[in-house]
């Protein structure tokens, strides 16, 4: 097969190295476009980022985002220190319904099906939380307080970050739909 | 061969090994047009062009299970394959399936060269069966083709040119929402496309981007994604060896190449020239513009287009087909190609050691998974009666259907039991629950920390998970001396 003939327009360069040559073949204009057009995306994303501003940058973006979810979540929140807000929740069967799935599926291992707890079963884990005896307060925001901070000594664990405000106010309207507001309240010492 | 054999218009240069056909001197894009071509090569690949496009269009559409037959759902970090569902933390099997992929494409292609490129790389299957298809519809053969390109703008033209780029817009409009519809699924892909963009903007802006890509790779881009962009094809040569099947052309056969004689076109006795009759239809048909008969070229395809062209001149001028055809460098030359060669071997073996691990990887996937993680606060809590561990079980269900799932304790010490778990767990299908497991032992059975299992079971045994979990606590001889001091009997 003899090799076929160079056409007249391909140019080799003058230099040799271990008898390789080099040919000095034009690059496609697509592919130098693409390097030019990569040039002045430099240059702009470099004016818009860093030497005007334009645009904020990664951090303050995360910030603003934070503050954004911040916000969201306050304007969500609930007045955890209301005891009217939460005696009205305990009425409610929206909130003790959802708050009862919640105790149902984690609350039980320890405080029991019934919520009496020790009262019921002197082996189990958890104290009664049907009587008018409460170890760390007994007004809906220090049972809140208890359910979302947990007693990390005695083995009650913080549900808050676990469940949201939202459950962890669910179960404690839950609870005090088995007490009724201005009950007489005994605080133990605790031990 | 030479120039002045036939006058030649601008658009037709011929092949040199030299330089790349489809790239002028000045740098521009020399658009080709590929003559049309018949024969067996080209209706088998039209056939399978067509299943696999069908396959592609019909993927998603397919149920299995409740859920599309493949369905990488990101948002909801679910993929669904054929029924099988993976979840999030599975996506590690993802290197096998990727590597896997790459050993096969290492073995075929040693064993068989380009085969992926010119009938199954979607690149090829989109170009030839439908982007090429409506330019031939539209604008006629190669001969027309040409013919329009040099013609001055005319209402004839430019009608011409504005009907073939809309089906060509359309065509890729529509390839690329099917790509969407895997990832979020044929129904939400239709109720995006009827929203308002702002609603879906990022999308929106994908679809028209990745439409707008493909527009321009098969309007006008077409073989240089092959010849500059793939790195397959770069890579080919790593690849192969002269034992491999490649395209070629027999020199041996057709050379010397020259006119048929007037007289009969059967080579006499003492005939000098061969078989090649130098008709350049297998130039004038090449999708990358190259010339065959140059040898193994970067920018062949193996689309087997020239073996057809080829075929049908031997046909036509009574000699025997196959002067352009599938075989190996050794072959062409004369020799017998060797399929059992260290390079298949080792290719092979890796194959197979890449699938068998790729199996155990996926055997090892199962519909349920769980996690015991202690709760939060202290390791363990040593009370009047008893020392405590507390956990939380996390049960995850990765199958369409509700499983449910009994939790047990076992292998523990005498005097434990645990709360929690006294009936099966429902997990709904796709979802997980957590739940507590409260160990208690009693004091006076304490001999210290010790390690016990969990166990998951569901589906009458089908699902069979266990875990190994540490009962922390304290020293035994500490909890002793305090119940010394405390006069508690033991």
């Amino acid at each position: 097969m003899k090799p076929p003939a160079r056409p007249p327009e391909i140019k080799l360069r003058d230099h040799v190295y271990d008898g390789i040559r080099e040919f000095d073949q034009r690059l496609p204009n697509w592919w130098l476009n693409t390097l030019y057009g990569a040039i002045i995306f430099w240059i702009v994303y470099w004016f818009v980022h860093v030497i005007a501003g334009m645009v904020p940058g990664d951090g303050s973006q995360v910030d603003a985002a934070m503050r954004r979810i911040a916000a969201i979540k306050m304007a969500n929140s609930i007045d955890v220190t209301d005891d009217a807000k939460f005696w009205a929740m305990s009425r409610n069967a929206v909130f003790t319904d959802s708050g009862r799935q919640t105790y149902d599926s984690l609350c039980v291992a320890c405080h029991l099906p019934s919520l009496k707890g020790k009262g019921e079963n002197p082996t189990a884990v958890g104290p009664n939380l049907i009587d008018n005896a409460w170890i760390y307060g007994g007004t809906p925001r220090e049972v809140y307080h208890t359910v979302s901070q947990g007693v990390l000594a005695k083995g009650m664990p913080a549900w808050e970050p676990v469940l949201g405000q939202k459950k962890t106010a669910e179960v404690v309207a839950y609870i005090l739909a088995h007490h009724t507001e201005g009950e007489p309240v005994t605080v133990e010492i605790s031990k | 061969m030479s120039p002045s054999q036939k006058p030649r218009s601008s658009s037709r240069r011929s092949p040199s090994i030299d330089s790349v056909t489809t790239i002028n001197a000045d740098g521009s894009h020399r658009a080709l047009h590929p003559a049309d071509v018949h024969g067996r090569f080209t209706s088998w690949r039209r056939y399978s062009a067509y299943g696999l496009i069908g396959v592609y269009l019909l993927l998603p559409w397919i149920p299995i299970d409740g859920y599309p037959a493949v369905f990488l759902d990101v948002a909801g970090s679910r993929f669904h394959f054929f029924g099988f569902t993976l979840a999030a933390q599975d996506v590690w099997l993802l290197f096998f399936g990727v590597s896997g992929l790459g050993f096969a494409l290492f073995f075929l292609t040693a064993l068989f060269g380009r085969l992926w490129c010119g009938w199954a790389c979607p690149q090829t299957v989109f170009l030839d069966h439908v982007y090429r298809r409506i330019e031939r519809w539209i604008d006629g053969d190669a001969p027309s083709r040409r013919l329009l390109t040099a013609a001055p703008l005319s209402a004839g033209k430019i009608s011409r040119r504005i009907a073939k780029h809309a089906l060509y817009i359309l065509a890729s409009l529509l390839i690329t929402h099917l790509f969407l519809a895997y990832f979020v699924s044929i129904p939400q892909l239709w109720s995006y496309v009827r929203e308002a963009p702002r609603e879906h903007w990022a999308s929106f802006l994908f679809v028209f981007v990745a439409a707008g890509v493909l527009y321009f790779n098969f309007a006008w881009f077409r073989e240089q994604l092959c010849i500059v962009i793939c790195p397959y094809g770069r890579l080919q040569s790593a690849l192969t060896d002269d034992h491999s099947l490649v395209i070629g052309y027999d020199a041996t056969r057709g050379e010397p190449r020259g006119k048929i004689q007037q007289a009969s076109s059967l080579p006499q006795a003492g005939d000098k020239t061969g078989d090649c009759v130098d008709c350049n239809r297998c130039v004038q048909v090449c999708p990358t513009g190259i010339d065959i008969r140059h040898g193994l070229q970067l920018e062949c395809i193996g689309c087997a287009a020239c073996i057809d062209a080829c075929d049908e001149i031997m046909a036509k001028v009574k000699r025997p087909p196959g002067l352009v055809r599938y075989d190996s460098l050794a072959g062409l030359d004369g020799g017998v190609t060797r399929w059992l060669r260290a390079r298949t071997v080792v290719y092979g073996i890796l194959l197979l050691v890449g699938a068998a691990a790729a199996t155990f990887a996926f055997s090892t996937v199962k519909p349920a998974s769980f996690t015991v993680l202690r709760m939060s606060g202290a390791a363990y809590f040593v009370g009047a009666d008893e020392v405590r561990n507390q956990f939380l079980v996390r049960l995850v269900n990765k199958r369409t259907a509700p499983v449910g799932l009994t939790v047990t304790a076992q292998g523990l010490p005498a005097g434990v039991r645990h709360t929690g778990f006294d009936a099966p767990v429902v997990v709904a299908p796709l979802a997980e629950t957590v739940s507590p497991l409260v160990l208690l032992i009693d004091r006076r059975d304490y001999r210290g920390p010790f390690r016990f299992t969990v166990k998951v079971e569901g589906r009458e045994g089908k699902i069979a998970l266990k875990r190994e979990v540490e009962f922390m606590g304290p020293d035994a001889r500490l909890l002793e001396e305090d119940d010394h001091e405390k006069g508690i009997k033991r």
